[in-house]
Formats: C-alpha cells, sequence, structure tokens
C-alpha cells in the first residue's frame, strides 16, 4: 500500500521537472551556454547535451504526471540527479562562480556562490530520495501503469507460488 | 473406482489447472512486454522530435551575414591608445543592471583615461537578457550600438554605449523603442539617417545573437565580467571590480 505517497513523490518530481524542463526549453541557447559553463564535457558534446536535457526533462515530467513506465522514469530521475549532484559539486570544488542553471538562466554568476551550490544539492538529494521511494513502490493512486499493468502483488504472489510448485 | 484413480484424477487436475495458469501468465507477460515495449517506442519518438525541434530551434553560432564595422576583434572594439599602459577588458550586457552600477561609478574617470592615454578599454557588448525584457531591448540596444559604431565610429559608439546604461530600463519592463534609440543615437554624435534604418531592421540580429555564444564559449559567464591587465577580477563582487577599475585608471 502506501500508494499516496507514492502519487505525492511523483506530482512533486513531475512539477520540478516539468517547471525546469519548460524553462530550459525555451531557451535553448541559454541551456546550451548554461551546460558549458560547468567544463566537465568536451565542445563537440556541449550543444547537443544542452538540447537533449530540458527534452528529457520534459518527457520524465510528463511521464511521472501520468504514472507511465514509473518505476524506469524514477530509475532515470535518480541517475539525472546524481549527475546533476556530481556536477554542481564539481564546479563548487574548483572554485567556478556559476549559477546551476538547474531553472534556466544560462549560468550566469551569481552574487553569493557557496550557499547556492549547497541550497542546489540538497534539493537534487531530497529529489534523489523521492525517486528511490518511486524505485522501491512503482505503483501509485491515480497512474497510467496500475490502467495498463495488472497490481505488482498479484505477479509476485504468483511468481513465489510457481517457486513453492517448482521446489 | 479405487482410491488411487481418484487420487491419479485430482492431481492430473491440479496439473491441468497449473498448466493453464501458466499459460495465462505467459499470456499477460507476452501483452505487458508488447505495452511497454508501444510505450517505450513512443517515448523515443517524441524524444527525438523535440530534440530535433530544439536543435534547429537554437540559432545562435551560426555565421552572420551582416558584421558591423569598426570593430577590433570578432566580437569587441578596443578603444583607446595603443601604446596606453593599462588595459583593461569589459562583457557587459545593456539590461544588465550591475554593468549599469558599474558603469555610473566609472565610466567618467575611464573614458577621461582613455582620452589622456592612460588606459585602453577592449568593449565585449553581449546580448542574453532578453529574457529579462519586455521587448528584446538587451538585443535590439546591442544591434543599435553595432549600427552606431559601424556607421560613426568607436568614439560615438562609447558615447552611445555610456547613454544607453545611463537609461537603463528596470528588468521585465519595455525598453526604450527602435525610435528612442535612433534618438540617442542621434544625441551620442550619430547621423539619423545612417543610422534608423539598420536599427529598424535589427539587420546586425544574428551577430548579436552570436556573442553570448562567444563571451560563453571565452569561459566568460556573466556580466559585468573585468580584467585588468589580463586579470580577471572577482565576477560575484561587481563593486570591488569598479574599485579595481578606479585605481587602475588613476
Amino acid at each position: 500500500m502506501k500508494q499516496w505517497v507514492g502519487l505525492l513523490c511523483r506530482a512533486v518530481l513531475a512539477a520540478v521537472w516539468l517547471s525546469a524542463g519548460v524553462l530550459k526549453f525555451s531557451d535553448a541557447a541559454g541551456t546550451v551556454r548554461a551546460t558549458r559553463a560547468f567544463r566537465l564535457l568536451p565542445e563537440s558534446l556541449v550543444p547537443a547535451v544542452g538540447h537533449l536535457l530540458p527534452v528529457l526533462e520534459l518527457v520524465i515530467g510528463a511521464c511521472l504526471l501520468l504514472g507511465l513506465l514509473t518505476r524506469a522514469m524514477a530509475v532515470a530521475t535518480a541517475l539525472l540527479m546524481v549527475l546533476f549532484t556530481f556536477g554542481i559539486a564539481s564546479a563548487w570544488a574548483r572554485g567556478l562562480e556559476i549559477q546551476c542553471g538547474c531553472f534556466g538562466g544560462g549560468g550566469n554568476v551569481k552574487i553569493d556562490a557557496t550557499p547556492g551550490y549547497i541550497r542546489d544539492i540538497l534539493r537534487d538529494l531530497g529529489l534523489l530520495m523521492l525517486s528511490a521511494w518511486l524505485v522501491w513502490r512503482p505503483r501509485t493512486w491515480l497512474s497510467l501503469d496500475s490502467l495498463l499493468f495488472r497490481p505488482l502483488e498479484r505477479f509476485e504472489d504468483v511468481d513465489e507460488e510457481q517457486a513453492a510448485v517448482q521446489g | 473406482m479405487s482410491t488411487k484413480s481418484k487420487q491419479q484424477s485430482k492431481a492430473e487436475r491440479a496439473a491441468r489447472a497449473q498448466a493453464l495458469m501458466r499459460e495465462q501468465q505467459r499470456r499477460e507477460r507476452n501483452r505487458n512486454v508488447m505495452v511497454v515495449g508501444a510505450v517505450v517506442a513512443a517515448i523515443v519518438l517524441i524524444v527525438g522530435v523535440l530534440f530535433y525541434v530544439q536543435s534547429t530551434r537554437d540559432r545562435s553560432g551560426l555565421a552572420a551575414t551582416e558584421v558591423p564595422g569598426n570593430l577590433t576583434g570578432d566580437y569587441s572594439v578596443t578603444i583607446g591608445q595603443s601604446s596606453a599602459p593599462r588595459t583593461i577588458k569589459l562583457y557587459e550586457d545593456f539590461q544588465c543592471p550591475i554593468c549599469a552600477e558599474f558603469e555610473a561609478s566609472t565610466s567618467a574617470q575611464v573614458d577621461a583615461a582613455i582620452a589622456a592615454g592612460r588606459v585602453k578599454v577592449e568593449y565585449h557588448l553581449v546580448s542574453f537578457l532578453d529574457p529579462r525584457s519586455a521587448n528584446a531591448y538587451s538585443s535590439r540596444a546591442l544591434n543599435a550600438a553595432a549600427v552606431v559604431l559601424d556607421t560613426s565610429g568607436p568614439q560615438v559608439f562609447l558615447k552611445f554605449h555610456n547613454l544607453l546604461f545611463q537609461h537603463q530600463p528596470a528588468e521585465g519592463t519595455a525598453g526604450p523603442t527602435d525610435a528612442q534609440l535612433i534618438a540617442y543615437a542621434v544625441q551620442s554624435g550619430a547621423s539619423r539617417q545612417a543610422v534608423s534604418g539598420p536599427i529598424t531592421d535589427n539587420v546586425y540580429h544574428q551577430w548579436v545573437l552570436n556573442t553570448a555564444d562567444r563571451m560563453s564559449k571565452d569561459g566568460v559567464n556573466g556580466t559585468p565580467t573585468v580584467y585588468i591587465d589580463g586579470q580577471e577580477q572577482d565576477p560575484t563582487d561587481a563593486p570591488a571590480a569598479a574599485q579595481a577599475v578606479l585605481t587602475a585608471v588613476r
């Protein structure tokens, strides 16, 4: 059970992904600059990553909102949060003074960089925990998954029965 | 019927039931695999289309057909005597409020130092703050400045540049219209006839778009960014950078 917890996780993650995705998507060149500002990727990859990232964010956000392939989307979210946290921590460690551009804005200098890095990392780790819940309990209220697929528990029961019979 | 055969038929029934259940499970699994496959295929298609849309929407970095004259670098103009002992390099956006503060506290002294041959200034005007303007002021102002530089030279450009920072619109509001920009250009010493058309037609729009791309590739991530004799000033402390500039041009 605890399907309402999963619904809440989906709602929060979807809201974050969709707002971040819309802001990034609306400023394509700015998102490419924000990606470049981290100085982690070779220049040949920077534009492609800058163009792909907002698309992934929008699609993952939409799927989480609908509850479609929830577990896979939660895994993707968790992976991206780990990457983002690494990127921000790395920029901080190298003494770069940039904004993360997490919600658009092109990686511009901010007045006080260090507290910004801490805030961004804490937010991403919080979102990582929400996605971890969904990886563990992907079945949630009001989801397309529960329309498309039989409840997972019944599968698990059947698997256990089968294991018992075969054993 | 013997008890033995009764037991046998019971076992057979159980086996049949189990086989049926397995068959049902197999079908269900096959169906699930197909549903997941179809959904994944649809998602991949949507990602591909949106990625293509986003790549074609981003026109920054494309070759500019119209490039202003009187530049000294691809995207910069150096003002001052080449023999001047100090060099200042500036990245500024006409819509950037901290740039306006920086200009307010330094431009009079910097202009005097340029005129006296104590300093030369490499101006990198860039445009990335259109999202902070109700009428794309950042890019229109830079186009107008490029037109002034092209038609009237660096000295008039510098006056126009100072004038625009003195009359900077607040973030999120509508900035001066093209007609107002033309009036500022004339006030700075440009010819109305020469600047009107190219300002209204936004002739340098691609060059203007590319300035932000170039800034980013130069490793500069915001404005104002100030270098004194090649030394980058702390980008998070514009007042200190202004103070350092005032000391350098003294």
